[in-house]
């Protein structure tokens, strides 16, 4: 008797999403399945590994599911093709209503055996007027698995919430809601289902934007006009005892932190066109960043110590947008987007290895993602509506 | 004389080169497993750890995310920002905040509207087109709004009777992409409340 339907549909996901993770990462090549006719049937118990030498494989990844009792069970092995040795052996088991959620758990373990950290199990989260109606043009939070699928709504407050950023643990949102009338901070805790409003305490009508967790959480930096003007603040997590690290009467704003958590880059006006800058975080040892261009704007600082680069938005002659990427040590910038209309916005992956961005194209933002060197560029279909202002949570 | 031997991750690296993944979908028998001598036997069942995550949109507290039920009917008086009310809006030059000539005669008009009608309150909104990016938007349509309520202080209103809220390019009035659209979206817009 052969496996049942749900136990064959479980499989056919879990291949396909597994495939998809590794081929996302960038590490793997995959076998044309044409030379797969060339060889006999696996055997799943005893794979004849001279004949998977044959096609060319190096490793063998195999997997093996089955839906009973309302579980569904799953075991992945991966195999030295060369010396028949098994690299990895993992059985995982839970509810069988989201297979693909197995498949991300095996490909991060599959990626243990490397250098890099798998982002097949992280999320995105960004802006959507997905909701908006004529009479209502709201703008909510929405969360989405990193490959764009199980769409999930976190706002449901009808006004404007944007500029989401994560929390590094993953248990929370900070973003920008003008639910009370004044753009203000709040905190999402995603897991629990509430939120704390104006964290970082603004009194009167002063306003704050662009929430920025510090690598190791315990710190928010943010932009807030409550001495008078746009200017960088850093506060603990909690919001509390705020301090002031710039002071220009320019505009500044859109922190970004270093990943050692010493530095922040920030978006200033003060020469009269919007460029990066940098400064350590007590707001000391200020310097420009970006000469090129009379436009740059969003700073995302690579979160991974072993590339030493800032991504972010800068204008082009055409007057449109794109992604690029300034190296640091040689401040060399790579253009990561070109003719695919307006780009801005950029987020890195915990890992360092990608990008993740929005993208007008035909009219409609949708949100893009890049490796670092800007050669595959793929739109995620994450659903309707204009999906803008992407970050990229653990 | 010692072998020299590649350490599992670094074997793993240099095979990196092809990879085959199957699985034993529409397998002739159901699948099971079996431990196969002198290799590790699977680890033991793993429950995972974030497997249905808790959807955030699950249950009626976590719809609640970032809010309570605010009704659209009062958030359309607070945030409706449209054409029209007593004050007109203040048009401004692509990517600047400085008030024209204009701008000006039309800021001292709202002045002496203000100074007859003692009991309102104006919120002057900043707005942008869309031509620029989020972050700096934000920043431009607060020094816009702040532009104008700089300008009206000047003019002798009481600085306690106006707030501003910087709306960046996030609420444009005007939909399109031409540059009629563009330059009626570059404004600071008055609400007035009692």
């Amino acid at each position: 008797m052969g496996p049942d339907e749900a136990t064959r549909a479980a499989c056919r996901t879990i291949t396909q999403v597994l495939r998809a993770d590794l081929r996302f990462e960038g590490l793997f090549q995959f076998v044309p399945d044409s030379l797969l006719d060339a060889i006999p049937p696996l055997n799943a118990d005893a794979p004849r590994f001279e004949d998977w030498k044959g096609i060319g494989a190096r490793i063998l990844v195999v997997t093996r599911a089955e839906v009973k009792g309302g579980e569904l069970s799953v075991e992945v092995r991966v195999y030295f093709v060369d010396s028949g040795q098994t690299m990895l052996a993992r059985r995982y088991s839970g509810r069988p209503d989201n297979p693909r959620l197995f498949a991300h758990q095996a490909s991060d373990d599959i990626m243990t055996l490397t250098q890099y950290k798998g982002v097949a199990r992280t999320r995105l989260a960004f802006t959507s007027d997905r909701d908006a109606t004529k009479e209502v043009r709201s703008k909510e939070l929405y969360i989405v698995d990193y490959d764009g699928f199980n769409p999930r709504r976190v706002t449901v407050n009808n006004s404007l919430n944007i500029l989401p950023n994560w929390s590094p643990d993953g248990t929370s949102l900070a973003y920008v809601s003008y639910r009370q009338g004044s753009p203000l901070i709040y905190l999402a805790k995603v897991l629990e289902g509430r939120s704390v409003a104006n964290l970082t305490g603004e009194k009167g009508d002063s306003q704050a934007f662009a929430p920025a967790f510090s690598p190791d959480g315990k710190r928010l930096a943010f932009a807030s006009n409550r001495s008078g003007n746009m200017d960088v603040w850093v506060a603990g997590a909690d919001g509390s005892g705020a301090r002031r690290l710039t002071t220009t009467p320019a505009s500044d704003t859109a922190p970004c932190w270093s990943p050692t958590g010493q530095e922040i880059g920030f978006t200033s006006n003060r020469t009269g066109t919007p460029q990066l800058w940098i400064m350590d975080s007590e707001g000391l040892n200020v310097r420009r960043l970006t000469n090129v261009g009379n436009y740059n704007d969003g700073c995302a600082w690579n979160p991974s110590k072993q590339y030493s680069e800032i991504a972010y938005t800068a204008r082009l002659e055409s007057g449109g947008f794109d992604i690029a990427i300034i190296d640091l040590a040689t401040r060399q910038v790579r253009q990561i987007t070109q003719g695919r209309g307006s780009c801005e916005y950029p987020a890195w992956a915990p890992n360092g290895r990608h990008l993740v961005f929005a993208c007008n194209r035909g009219g409609r933002w949708e949100i893009t993602i890049s490796d670092r060197e800007g050669r595959t560029l793929q739109t995620l279909a994450t659903g309707p509506g204009n999906n803008v202002q992407p970050d990229w949570g653990p | 004389m010692q072998r020299h031997r590649l350490s599992p991750r670094r074997a793993f690296l240099a095979a990196l080169g092809a990879a085959v993944l199957l699985a034993g979908c529409g397998h002739k028998r159901p699948p099971v497993l079996t431990a196969t001598p002198g290799q590790p036997a699977p680890a033991p069942a793993e429950h995972l750890d974030r497997a249905p995550a808790r959807p955030v949109d699950e249950g009626p507290d976590v719809r609640a995310v970032g809010g309570e039920g605010a009704t659209s009917a009062d958030l359309a008086g607070r945030t409706g920002s449209g054409e029209g009310g007593p004050l007109a809006d203040v048009h401004f030059a692509y990517d600047s905040s400085a008030l024209s000539d204009e701008a000006r005669a039309t800021l001292e008009k709202h002045a002496v509207w203000l100074q007859s009608h003692r009991n309102v309150k104006v919120t002057i909104e900043g707005n942008c087109d869309d031509r620029g990016t989020v972050d700096y938007n934000l920043a431009l349509s607060e020094q816009r709004a702040r532009a104008a309520y700089d300008y009206l202080v000047s003019l002798g209103v009481a600085a306690a009777r106006l707030r501003t809220v910087s709306y960046g390019k996030e609420r444009p009035l005007d939909p399109g992409n031409t540059e009629e659209a563009w330059a009626r979206n570059r404004r600071d817009h008055f609400t007035v409340s009692p």
